[in-house]
């Protein structure tokens, strides 16, 4: 029996670990990556004989990720998933967490006092013509490929989006030697500029700062065009190339009709991130609508404890904030977790926790207030009826808008999904609820909010079902 | 069919696998996506109506880069490190 069981091994989880490590209690952290670092950092292989990778602009994270890996209260899983917790059973006051986790080498459960929900995010799913096609990627996936296996998404790229990550990546891969055709922003250029300007009034994010002044002096040198109020409305595969069809848009993002055409390898897709809460969902824990946190959020207390007694949160899911910040979430965390496990806590340990949390909450509004992505604009762009919604189970929109006139009384996105099975395949959901639920919202003239969000069952990612037998369920 | 590139850096011992019965060559480190990508490959999987697909996330949460591994299926790619001798195919009817 472990203290204390975490998933994800990214900067919150690591932060977490430690603290309550450092406690003197036991703890057991699980990641699908094969190194701890999270999205953020992705490291390069072991096997290459380099223990870092660039952690640029985050001098914190070499220290962060040595004290972790070096703890030895901190017991690991990498390459593993957690499918879901099985039995959350009381005794005396405490749950006791039955932790069900799918390793390379079968399944095996994990028993914890209290466990931590610090499962990060995934890019923001647009769904559009073509959003399927091969060479169609997201930001993190071309960022993860260059960061990680020094691997070149391909030749020709065209990144469209709305967040920073973009400028940043562009810069990535001008490095790395590819020729970056176009940067298309939903959002006007001036404001870019302001909130690069802005960012050393914010204490303690002045790299971040030059990391965004690098990366536009960059761009300005190879001449890349960026074009502003333009976003992705289709994609052909022609050629073996793609044609990417750009659109100009209004300030609330709407199609005004002008539109260009560049080719390209890959595109690259950013227009934000998506907390990743579907463990917290199976779990029970309450969640929160939070559009410029990326969605539904995790609800929580001061100490990071959701409403699921004993289960903790820290990170992307209470609403993407970036690194920093969940960091300075995951140390919280580990500071309630151990109080609640019965350690004391220095009171100059909480202030410090507190003054982390502050700063990095300062500068998390500035970029989500001013990246909010427009969900109504975006939705529109997969209003034809042959636009691919659910990836998996290849729903088109049509079926998707006949679900809703064919059942009046359907108001929720889980009901069009048990209707028609729009994110019942692999992924779960993940890149078609948000769709689902702004088609329901159009359609019932109701909020994105009010449709709700799909409900997650374990497995809350597709296991063998050898793993099932290796932790005694059938 | 993918353009990526393998960038020059120290990789792992080179190492060889199968994909659709095809030698392909990897690094020890690489992910199994990483290799088929650089490989050029046009389509990890295909869904039933026959449309190809490769890697969208690249991190494990959309299950576009499954493949078939030794007899398993829906094996993420992106989560899967390259071994010797190890027999990959296409997944289809997704």
């Amino acid at each position: 029996m472990h203290d204390l069981a975490i998933v994800g091994a990214g900067p919150a989880g690591m932060a977490a670990a430690l603290a309550v490590a450092e406690a003197g209690f036991s703890v057991v952290v699980v990641d699908e990556q094969a190194r701890a670092g999270g999205q953020i950092f992705r490291r390069p292989p072991e096997a290459w004989g380099e223990r870092h990778g660039t952690y640029r602009p985050y001098t914190w994270a070499r220290d962060l990720i040595e004290r972790f890996e070096d703890h030895p209260g901190i017991k690991t899983h990498f390459r593993s998933t957690v499918f879901g917790v099985l039995r959350d059973r009381d005794r005396s006051e405490h749950a006791v967490f039955d932790v069900a986790v799918s390793t390379p080498v079968g399944g095996q459960r994990i028993t914890s006092r209290r466990l931590l929900l610090a499962t990060g995010a995934y890019d923001m799913p647009v769904a559009f013509p073509g959003w399927t096609l091969p060479g169609v990627m997201t930001a993190g996936a071309v960022q993860s490929l260059l960061k990680s296996q020094k691997v070149l998404a391909g030749k020709r790229i065209v990144l469209v989006g709305s967040h920073p990550i973009q400028l940043i990546l562009a810069g990535q891969l001008l490095d790395a030697g590819a020729e970056i055709v176009e940067i298309a922003l939903a959002r006007d250029m001036p404001g870019l500029v302001e909130m690069v300007r802005s960012l050393p009034a914010i204490p303690g994010h002045v790299s971040i700062f030059s990391e965004g002044l690098r990366a536009l002096a960059k761009i300005a040198r190879h001449r890349v065009p960026i074009s502003r109020r333009t976003v992705v409305s289709e994609a052909v595969s022609k050629d073996n190339m793609l044609d990417v069809r750009l659109s100009q848009v209004d300030r609330d993002w709407k199609k005004t009709g002008i539109n260009h055409t560049v080719e390209a390898d890959v595109l690259v897709l950013g227009y934000g991130f998506t907390p990743s809460t579907e463990l917290a969902r199976q779990v029970g824990c309450d969640l929160i609508w939070n559009s410029v946190g990326g969605g539904w959020t995790v609800s929580h207390d001061t100490g990071f404890q959701s409403s699921a007694p004993d289960v903790f949160v820290a990170g992307e899911p209470t609403g993407v904030a970036g690194a920093e910040r969940a960091w300075a979430e995951g140390h919280m965390a580990g500071l309630a977790i151990a109080a609640s496990l019965g350690a004391t806590i220095p009171p100059v340990a909480l202030a410090q926790a507190r003054r982390r949390l502050t700063g990095s909450a300062r500068f998390a509004g500035v970029m989500q207030a001013m990246f909010a992505p427009r969900r109504a604009a975006l939705a529109e762009l997969s209003r034809q009826e042959e636009t691919v919604i659910c990836r998996c189970e290849t729903i088109r929109n049509g079926k998707i808008e006949k679900t809703l006139q064919n059942n009046p009384f359907i108001q929720s996105a889980s009901a069009v999904k048990l209707e028609c099975r729009s994110g019942m395949g692999p992924c779960q959901g993940r890149y078609c609820e948000a769709t689902v639920a702004a088609r329901v919202a159009e359609v019932r003239k109701a909020s994105i909010e009010a449709s709700g969000y799909f409900n997650a069952h374990l497995p809350v990612k597709p296991v063998p079902l050898q793993d099932y037998r290796d932790i005694g369920e059938e | 069919m993918s353009k990526a590139q393998r960038l020059e850096t120290k990789r792992g011992r080179e190492l060889k696998f199968t994909f659709e019965g095809e030698t392909v060559t990897a690094f020890e480190g690489e992910t199994l996506a990483t290799a088929l990508l650089a490989a050029g490959v046009a389509a990890f999987s295909l869904t039933r109506t026959g449309e190809p697909r490769l890697p969208f996330c690249n991190m494990g949460t959309c299950f576009d880069c499954a493949v078939c591994v030794d007899g398993r299926f829906l094996v993420r790619a992106c989560l899967t490190d390259v071994r010797e001798g190890m027999q990959v195919n296409r997944q289809e009817g997704k």
